[in-house]
């Protein structure tokens, strides 16, 4: 049930010639991934270090982000979200990269961080700032090897349904562990191609999602999200506690005002730190015996929160 | 997942189950109902609807406040019986309460509950002691209410307040209290009561417009306490299907909403006969240029239907009741909808104690200015 997170922060790919250092340092960064062939002339480069990278091998993730799609029609009032979390789960020892405008470039940092994935970032001009304000942030979280808390364990057969799947689940906020054998321990083991998830009902991967949180059901859901559509939870295990994390994937263009959070089991003692929004403080914090709620007035981009007893 | 509802224990809860079609909803709240709740209140099954020619110029769309004024004084006497409009009014609030004026803002600026009749409510307010500064005129959307200038019309120190002044934020929202369901699986299950509401005022007049609505069928006093009280409520349509058939009358019915709205005033001034309620077409406003007053909101809409209904057949359009499929489509024909209308979702309110429905039961008292 328990998935290992790695600790690495996201680095910058950078691939323009050191004529640019004036403009990452205004900006704040101080380290950049470069390709092997400028690795010399960036070496000497004053108050920035480089590091060679080799992207080309690297699996490209799209740029996080929320897709209203407002050309086409809809069965849900969902927007779509690109998020790639489940790409890291898939692939837990990957290399990750991304291209990312302006402020992507920031959730895209935090969203490899969120699951622990090693991935490089190359933004445009625009989102160096927010690419570097956001590693700052990332910097202050302590990140102890922290296992992932899953109610579902799935058996991904590596197929592009799988995926898609697996992308539907995580925007839905179901929490899920790729497995290869069913795991008793989890509340619910989904395989696609049995009975309780057919292969044809796979070619929606939203009905599929949805099929899988009827047989969890609401009650066991580990986390629930309620007053946003653009969030995204993951929680990992903390040896007193949980530790929630909260990815708005329409930090690039607006913050989310209020999202309520639930999550199972009791928690008296909480620690928000959000991106961006220094000194917040959680709202209607209640514990109660089955389950813990609060809210989080403002979510710019990236919140982690430590619920302890 | 469509249709049902998935339960966890929490303090002050009650499940609603489904019934037909309907999903089954769960109803938390710390909030207990009052001795006497406000609705249906102490006159179920009355309707006082008074008429003034004179209230609004439908050419220039021009509110004449006096007549205004002496309409709502008419009609709050005849609902009462009593001889001074002070003594009618101090029935329902005393200078200790916070007194929220619900209006409705959702065909802003063109059709709102209009200032005039917002400002003629606030002035009696004023005359039985409720202080200006205890006297909340409230809407969900900030956007919308901005676009009417009620502070003209009231009293210095009154409140204009929006639940929401970002759209989509939850943060003027209780989270104690809600009603929980998926229509649709979707997975914001929750509707939460306005904060304003449960935290700060003690009496609510309701004050809704008469208009049609393309997924209720009417929009007036229960739709306007319950969808223009809760959070996250538009999740209830989706093509062509609404649940607001059982969905208004669960929200109008939880508390503290129930208890605390004591008095509905409809301004029926100006209405919305089709395509409301945001009525981007002038073509389908009228004027039947009354108020409706009353403290049982099912009856009060229930004669809301009956002014809708009664619009569109002078128009040779099709009832509010159809449900054809065939129907289905760009409502800017009156003979199309976008939505299978609700308008059952009236009768189903007075099932859960809100009012008394059947015609031969509820009397109409019709008053001229």
């Amino acid at each position: 049930m328990l998935l290992l997170l790695a600790a690495a922060l996201p680095g910058l790919l950078w691939d323009a010639p050191p004529d640019t250092a004036p403009a990452l340092r205004e900006a704040g960064i101080t380290r950049v991934l470069v390709p092997r062939a400028r690795l010399s002339a960036w070496q000497n480069v004053a108050g920035i270090s480089a590091e060679p990278a080799d992207p080309q091998p690297a699996v490209k993730l799209r740029p996080p982000g929320v897709n209203y799609r407002i050309d086409l029609g809809s069965a849900s009032r969902s927007p779509w979200l690109d998020l790639n979390g489940w790409q890291y789960q898939r692939r837990p020892q990957g290399r990750f990269t991304y291209e990312a405008k302006g402020a992507q470039a920031a959730l895209a940092a935090a969203e490899a961080f969120c699951y622990g994935g090693s991935a490089m970032v190359h933004p445009d001009d625009a989102g160096l700032k927010p690419f570097a304000q956001m590693l700052e942030f990332l910097r202050g979280v302590d990140k102890p090897d922290m296992p992932a808390l899953a109610d579902i364990g799935f058996l991904d057969d590596g197929s592009p349904a799988a995926g898609e799947v697996m992308n539907l689940m995580m925007r839905e906020n179901l929490l899920f562990q790729i497995v290869r054998q069913p795991d008793p321990k989890l509340k619910l083991n989904v395989r696609l191609g049995t009975k309780d998830f057919p292969l044809e009902d796979a070619k929606n991967p939203g009905v599929m999602a949805h099929a899988v949180r009827a047989k969890l059901t609401d009650e066991k859901r580990s986390v629930r999200i309620y007053g946003s559509l653009v969030v995204v939870a993951r929680v990992t295990v903390a040896p007193d506690g949980l530790r929630v994390h909260l990815l708005n994937y329409a930090g690039a263009q607006r913050k989310v005002d209020g999202v309520r959070v639930r999550v199972l089991g009791h928690y008296e003692k909480h620690r928000l730190a959000a991106a961006g929004s220094p000194g917040e403080e959680l709202l209607d914090f209640v514990a109660d015996t089955d389950a813990t709620e609060f809210t989080l007035p403002e979510l710019k981009t990236y919140a982690v929160i430590d619920l302890s007893r | 997942m469509h249709r049902r509802l998935f339960l966890y224990g929490a303090a002050a809860s009650t499940l609603v189950r489904g019934q037909g079609d309907q999903p089954a909803y769960r109803v938390v709240t710390p909030f207990k109902a009052a001795a006497k709740p406000g609705m249906p209140g102490p006159y179920p099954g009355r309707v006082v609807r008074v008429h003034a020619d004179k209230s609004i110029d439908a050419a220039s769309r021009s509110v004449n406040q006096d007549t205004v004024k002496q309409m709502l004084a008419a009609g709050m006497k005849a609902l009462t019986g009593d001889n001074r409009n002070e003594d009618a009014w101090a029935r329902f609030v005393s200078p200790a309460d916070v007194v929220g004026i619900k209006v409705n803002c959702s065909g802003a600026p063109n059709v709102r509950s209009s200032p005039e009749v917002v400002g003629a409510i606030a002035e009696n307010l004023v005359a039985v002691g409720v202080p200006a500064r205890q006297i909340y005129v409230y809407e969900r959307f900030d956007n919308q209410l901005r676009t009417v200038p009620y502070a003209k019309f009231l009293p210095a120190g009154a409140n204009i307040v929006a639940a929401e002044d970002s759209r989509g934020s939850i943060l003027g929202y209780d989270p104690r209290v809600y009603v929980e369901t998926s229509f649709f699986g979707e997975d914001d299950t929750r509707s939460n009561v306005v904060r304003l509401v449960s935290n700060t005022l003690t009496k609510i007049i309701n004050v809704p417009n008469a208009k049609e609505h393309q997924a209720s069928g009417v929009t007036g006093c229960l739709k306007n306490v319950a969808y223009g009280d809760f959070s996250n409520v538009a999740r209830s349509h989706r093509f062509e299907k609404t649940f607001t058939y059982s969905f208004i009358g669960t929200l109008a019915a939880t508390e503290p909403v129930r208890s605390r709205v004591v008095l509905n005033v409809m301004d029926g001034l100006m209405g919305v006969w089709h395509a409301g309620p945001f009525s981007e077409s002038e073509r389908f406003r009228f004027y039947p240029k009354q108020l409706m007053i009353g403290t049982d909101p099912v009856a009060m809409d229930h004669k809301l239907i009956d002014l809708i209904e009664e619009k569109r057949k002078a128009e040779n359009a099709i009832t509010i009741f159809d449900r054809s499929r065939e129907r289905l489509g760009d409502p800017k024909d009156p003979n199309f909808n976008r939505y299978i209308r609700e308008p059952g979702h009236v009768e189903y309110a007075s099932k859960l104690g809100l009012g008394v429905f059947p015609s031969d039961q509820i009397k109409l008292q019709v008053v001229e200015v």
